[in-house]
């Protein structure tokens, strides 16, 4: 496929730079423009910048976590949890440390990496790559912003009020009874139930949203094999999101009426389970951590595609293969149960399904290298930040077929070897990915470029930041060290103090992150509409950077020359 | 607003009841959690409660009524219907999936029972859990459960004839038939009604409290989330039938009717798989009350 | 096996060890910060002590003279820290069950070689696409897009692989859970907020509250700090042990690294597991499942000895082996422990 931006119907019928002076550009007044936006680019903008502050926030704590722990006994927590409100004694102290991993694990989730690739960059390059106007629901596009904004304020609040030992909610982001319920007295952990259920909410309506928009607005004659890869990544998540969240809110809403109204869901005393909130949760939790990397899994095959000056090789096989993954990711839950108490046979077929999801996600990884071979590569910021993807991400996914053996887990269960495994595939996929996309669409989204040097050097320090974090958590989890201690043996200082050097290497690197954008946004070169070159083939090229304020006007028309897995030269 | 778009899409202004139904939202669950914690917040912390709760009622009003401006403005081009078509279907699957939550703690607690009794004065349930002997069951030794070929077999048949009679007005409404429309939609949430009278008077008469154990828990639960969900349809047909009257809806184009009627549809087939595995299978074998 | 596999492990282990060691002399910049701390640093481990929650009635264990704790072995039993084994830091700790050393084999033979291959395998051809496909040595990009065979290749090769993985992982769950002996000792370990209290149902009920040492105790009695503990599990060692878990209040998680043994305890449920240890030892662990506050405060200290030993240990609890009346002073004890220890197939 030779298509270049200049191949599109839609160009011949508007021009570059004809809309900027259109009344499709006439925007309305500041409050109505941000307060009440139907405007799928100005609800991805704000997604994007609510998911920089929670990212910012959530990091912010995990540096808390990582000098606490840079030095065995507690050095920090009770001046955290004075400073937070609560008494000097050690139990709000170690309290704190639960509330610091819950606050984390759910900004990071549902704050920062979720808004980011599906409210963020969904938002923005879905209609602009199917060719439509604006999504399907833009009114509940809004309304699906707003409540993920007031699931963070219900975080808030939580950690101002008594949740137990001290302030904030401590259960950890899985929220497991009945620590939950009847091991935490005090409002926080309601606050923080119903911070999942607002941000949950929004999502399914965005899920909604998306499914509907990408089935119904394609432009004329895109079909749905020959729709860009992240439109098929985001299609799947919001498939996943629709079928699982939904279960989450029955279980955590089952938590609040054990903690308020005596239903006795998981209270072992009036017959419940404490096991069932984990099957609920996981049936969730497994297809949401698919939730946070197809995504990235799709922004992935844009960029090195567009970089190689290649299309994605087996397109079909990279669309199915992410099929794949949603539906197996929904039979393999209790992969994180492994030590609960399951009978035999359960943890065989557990174990069994599990590693099958190795299989697609192999094949993306391949396709991947496929698609650079015999290409002509360039290795602008984006794709750095994609490769580097690459590799973590298979770090961080072997290790995950390790756990993945229910006879292994059993030793390495509620270690640092599942923190380890889990943020190379979290704060190196996702947030890699999410990296790579915010470069590479960048210059369409802000009209300006970023400087390639400031990106290069905030990839190549952050890349050796979060391998010193995470690289030697392997090495203690193996060793024992359990998961969510503030406070450990001698013998597992070293390789924590090396983690926590890490963590300023890492959190050095941001600076070029944050003075990149400063740089961009005040003193940038006006990008083009096409900054890439010949290998960015998607709609969203053609449009001028930033793209007009409703584009598509006149619907593009696809050709059979726009074929993705379509390998005859072009005719057009 | 968008001028000159050569398109079908709802293009549309921007609008503050996102905003303010998020708020509303964020004020109705902050205040639920004041309220549930009387002891740090004083008993009338419930008012945040009703606050937001009002604010959510205002903007379900205000938005709903905007759609239905908007429809009647012609702005609901075909495409646009689908686009509502596919929103519903979706919405109800994620329905779907959380009534799959409390069917599965049912299953879970039926299937695999842990020991107790039940005090029939007291209503209180103690576990056996670790002593010698005892015999695990579902519904706790002493308890009695109620009688589902009774009043439930009653409600199961009314909805049935709840389905029938909405698809009697949906039909009035294809050929033309508006007096058949109104007919078959109040003939409907009557019935809607009656199941929610007859289902709150069971509920009072219920000869075991709310929570306790597990078969109250999750048969409050799970019928409770139904009932809510009856009356939100009931809600919703009985705006089809306001608009109905107001001259709404015309043979080929009635999307907001027929929304409403899935919606029922859906909330009748839930009853079915309550019905039968919770009040038939699940008290099977147990005191009837 | 192993032997080959684990010097190959240790090989890569210790590459990348030196290659994260060179950002150690950064630490000393790091470490002038915990000085500063603004609250009284040594508060935590002294208000650490015994939970004061621990009943009262714990049988002391000193009572009958006759036990005196055993000194744990440095490196056994317990974590290695870097400065006494670099490499030991950075793996499993050495497993002292059967199973433990089957599941060793298993990630040290299997499970590391081919994930390491894996991530190499990647790696590499990241790194030879950019020095084969840079723009500058390849400035016309080909325009392949499928490739059958190659496609069903890397379809292929990882099922198989995964199924050689899937062999022994499944061969371990089925020797994990293989049902205890009808005479295997049961102890039931029972998780409180926030320490452990182990029952012995076959012997007498005894019971024994654990609670953590404080640090300076733990010194003291040269153990490892946050691991040792005032009263221990004490099992008989090379005797299948039925071991039970439940808790009290919230779900606590009984786990003991160098015996590749981890079982939840959570309240309303008895799971059960069987576990050999085979030498005597003191063996520690930690709670593994957040338990709130003092999740790190509740560790797990397993004494195996000797059975004959065990069998004294009973008695000085006032407990009594099976087939004894309780408290009977008569029977030689050397010898019921013997018979109580014989392995299943004796019976
Ligand atoms: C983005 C998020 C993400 C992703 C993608 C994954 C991917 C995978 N995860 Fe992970 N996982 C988490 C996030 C994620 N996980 C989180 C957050 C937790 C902890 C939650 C908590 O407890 O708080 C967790 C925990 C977790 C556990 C439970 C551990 C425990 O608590 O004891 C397990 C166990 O099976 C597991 C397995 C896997 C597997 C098999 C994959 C697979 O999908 C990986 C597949 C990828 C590869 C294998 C690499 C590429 C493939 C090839 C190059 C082909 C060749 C490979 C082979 C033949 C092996 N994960
Ligand atoms: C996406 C998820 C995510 C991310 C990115 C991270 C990032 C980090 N995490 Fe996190 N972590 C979790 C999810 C995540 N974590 C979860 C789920 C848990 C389990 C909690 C529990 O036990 O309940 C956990 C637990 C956890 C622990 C274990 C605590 C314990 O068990 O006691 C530790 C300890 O070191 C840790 C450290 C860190 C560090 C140092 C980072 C650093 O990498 C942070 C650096 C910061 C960033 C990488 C963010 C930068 C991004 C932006 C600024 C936004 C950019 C936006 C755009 C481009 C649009 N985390
Ligand atoms: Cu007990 Cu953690
Ligand atoms: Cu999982």
């Amino acid at each position: 496929m030779a298509t270049t931006a200049e191949g599109f119907d839609a160009h011949h019928d508007q021009g570059h730079g004809h809309d900027a002076h259109d009344h499709a550009d006439h925007k309305p007044g500041f409050f109505a423009r941000w307060f009440m936006s139907t405007n799928h680019k100005d609800i991805g903008t704000m997604y994007l910048i609510f998911a920089i502050i929670a990212g910012i926030v959530g990091g912010a704590i995990s540096g808390i976590m990582r000098v606490e722990l840079a030095e065995p006994e507690i050095q920090y927590l009770q001046w955290w949890a004075q400073f937070m409100g609560g008494g000097n004694d050690l139990n709000t102290a170690l309290h704190m440390w639960n509330v610091f991993i819950t606050a984390h694990g759910l900004i990071m989730v549902f704050f920062m990496v979720m808004p980011a690739m599906i409210g963020g960059f969904g938002n923005w390059f879905v209609p602009l790559m199917i060719g439509a106007p604006d999504m399907a629901f833009p009114r509940m596009n809004n309304v699906s912003f707003w409540l993920t904004v007031a699931g963070f304020f219900s975080l808030l609040f939580s950690l101002f009020v008594p949740g137990g030992t001290g302030p904030g909610a401590g259960t950890g982001w899985t929220v497991y009874a009945p620590l939950s319920t009847s091991g935490s007295v005090g409002p926080a952990v309601d606050f923080a139930i119903f911070s999942l259920h607002l941000a949950g909410a929004g999502s399914i309506l965005g899920a909604t949203n998306f499914i509907t928009t990408i089935f119904n607005m394609r432009a004329p004659g895109m079909t749905l094999h020959k729709m860009p890869l992240f439109v098929w990544s985001v299609l799947v998540t919001a498939f996943l999101l629709l079928l699982a969240l939904p279960v989450l809110a029955a279980a955590i809403t089952m938590l609040l009426t054990d903690r308020n109204f005596g239903t006795t869901f998981f209270n072992p005393a009036g017959g419940g389970d404490p096991v069932l909130y984990q099957h609920l949760f996981w049936f969730f939790g497994h297809p949401e951590v698919y939730i946070m990397i197809l995504p990235g899994f799709g922004m992935i095959s844009q960029i090195i595609a567009t970089f190689s000056k290649k299309p994605v090789f087996g397109y079909l096989g990279m669309a199915y293969a992410m099929v794949a993954i949603g539906v197996v990711g929904f039979i393999v839950w209790a992969h994180h149960m492994y030590t609960v108490g399951l009978d035999v046979n359960t943890k065989m077929y557990f174990t069994a399904a599990t590693m099958v999801i190795a299989v697609p996600t192999g094949v993306k990884i391949f396709s991947w290298i496929a698609t650079m071979w015999g290409g002509s590569l360039s290795f602008k910021s984006p794709m750095v930040w994609s490769m580097g993807f690459i590799f973590l991400f298979t770090v961080g996914g072997v290790t995950g077929v390790v756990l993945a053996n229910g006879g292994i887990d059993d030793n390495l269960h509620d270690t640092y070897y599942v923190v380890a495994h889990f943020h190379y595939v979290l704060s190196m996929g996702a947030v890699f990915s999410m990296f790579a996309g915010f470069y590479y669409w960048f210059p369409k989204m802000s009209g300006r470029m970023h400087s390639e040097l400031l990106s290069h050097l905030h990839f190549w320090t952050f890349f050796i930041g979060v391998n010193v974090i995470f690289f030697p958590q392997h090495f203690l989890g193996m060793q024992g060290m359990p998961r969510r201690y503030p406070d450990y043996a001698e013998a597992f200082t070293f390789w924590h103090q090396v983690s926590t050097y890490g963590y300023y290497i890492m959190a050095g690197s941001m600076v070029f992150f944050f003075v990149n954008i400063a740089y961009a946004l005040l003193a940038g070169k006006k990008a083009a509409a096409n900054p890439w070159g010949e290998g960015a083939t998607t709609l969203e090229w053609t449009l001028p950077s930033p793209p007009p304020y409703h584009q598509f006007e006149t619907l593009p028309v696809i050709t059979d020359a726009h074929d993705y897995h379509d390998h005859r030269p072009v005719t057009a | 607003m968008a001028g000159k778009a050569n398109h079908d899409y709802h293009i549309l202004e921007p609008d503050i009841w996102p905003l303010i139904g998020s708020v509303s939202a964020l004020t109705f669950t902050s205040g639920m959690v004041l309220s549930f914690h009387p002891e740090l917040f004083g008993a009338a912390s419930s008012f945040v409660m009703w606050a937001g709760l009002a604010g959510l009622i205002a903007t379900f009003f205000m938005w709903f009524k905007n759609i239905v401006v908007e429809a009647q403005r012609g702005d609901h081009t075909p495409v646009v219907q689908l686009h509502m078509r596919y929103g519903m279907i979706l919405f109800i699957a994620s329905e779907v999936m959380f009534f799959v939550g409390w069917f599965w703690s049912f299953f879970d607690f039926a299937l695999f029972p842990t020991p107790l009794t039940y005090d029939h004065t007291t209503g209180a349930t103690t576990s056996l859990f670790g002593e010698a002997g005892a015999i695990a069951a579902f519904i706790p030794e002493g308890m009695e459960v109620l009688d589902p070929f009774a009043l439930p077999l009653l409600n199961t048949l009314i909805l049935l004839c709840s389905g029938t009679t909405v698809t009697w007005a949906h039909h009035s409404l294809i050929h033309g038939d508006r007096v058949g429309l109104k007919q078959g939609l109040w003939a409907t949430i009557a019935l809607g009604v009656l199941f929610s009278s007859i289902q709150a008077y069971e509920y009072s008469a219920a000869p075991f409290g709310f929570g306790g154990n597990t078969y109250s828990s999750a048969f409050y639960m799970a019928t409770g989330f139904h009932g809510f969900h009856v009356a939100i349809g009931t809600i919703f047909l009985a705006v089809c039938l306001y608009r109905a009257y107001l001259g709404h809806f015309t043979p080929r184009q009635h999307f907001g009717f027929e929304a409403a009627a899935w919606y029922w549809h859906f909330v009748d087939v839930v009853w079915l798989f309550l019905f039968v595995a919770i009040y038939v299978w699940g008290g099977w074998g147990a005191e009837y009350h | 096996m192993g032997q080959r596999h684990t010097r190959m492990k240790n090989a890569i282990l210790a590459a990348i060890a030196a290659g994260l060691a060179a950002f150690a002399p950064l630490s000393v910049a790091a470490q002038v910060a915990p000085t500063t701390t603004p609250v009284e640093a040594t508060a935590p481990a002294a208000e650490a002590a015994p939970a004061t929650a621990a009943p009262a009635d714990a049988a002391p264990a000193e009572a009958a003279g006759t036990y005196t704790p055993m000194a744990p072995t440095k490196g056994k039993g317990m974590p290695t820290s870097y400065e006494d084994g670099a490499l030991k830091s950075m793996t499993f700790q050495d497993q002292y069950s059967e199973n433990g050393k089957y599941a060793q084999w298993m990630h040290d033979g299997i499970l590391m070689p081919v994930i390491t291959a894996i991530s190499l395998l990647v790696l590499g051809l990241l790194l030879y696409v950019v020095v084969r496909f840079n723009r500058i040595r390849n400035p016309v990009a080909s325009r392949t897009t499928h490739n059958t065979a190659i496609e069903v290749i890397w379809t292929i090769v990882p099922v198989i692989i995964l199924v050689v993985i899937a062999v022994p992982s499944i061969t371990l769950l089925a020797r994990q859970y293989e049902t205890p002996p009808a005479d295997a000792v049961t102890i039931k370990a029972t998780g409180y907020q926030w320490y452990w209290g182990y029952t012995y149902p076959d012997h007498g009920e005894i019971e024994v509250i654990s609670n953590m040492l404080d640090e300076g105790e733990a010194v003291r009695r040269g153990e490892p700090g946050q691991l040792a503990v005032d009263n221990r599990m004490v099992v008989p060692a090379g005797v299948p042990l039925r071991i039970q878990t439940t808790a009290s209040d919230v779900i606590h998680a009984f786990a003991v690294p160098s015996l590749w043994f981890k079982m939840d305890a959570v309240p309303g449920r008895l799971n059960e597991k069987l576990l050999t240890i085979e030498e005597p030892g003191v063996y520690y662990g930690q709670c593994s499942e957040l338990c709130g506050a003092r999740h790190a405060y509740m560790p797990i200290a397993i004494e195996a000895l000797p059975p004959a030993e065990f069998a004294a240990w009973v008695k000085a609890q006032g407990g009594s082996m099976p087939g004894e009346e309780a408290a009977a002073p008569a029977a030689a004890p050397a010898v019921d422990a013997a018979a109580a220890a014989a392995p299943a197939a004796a019976r």
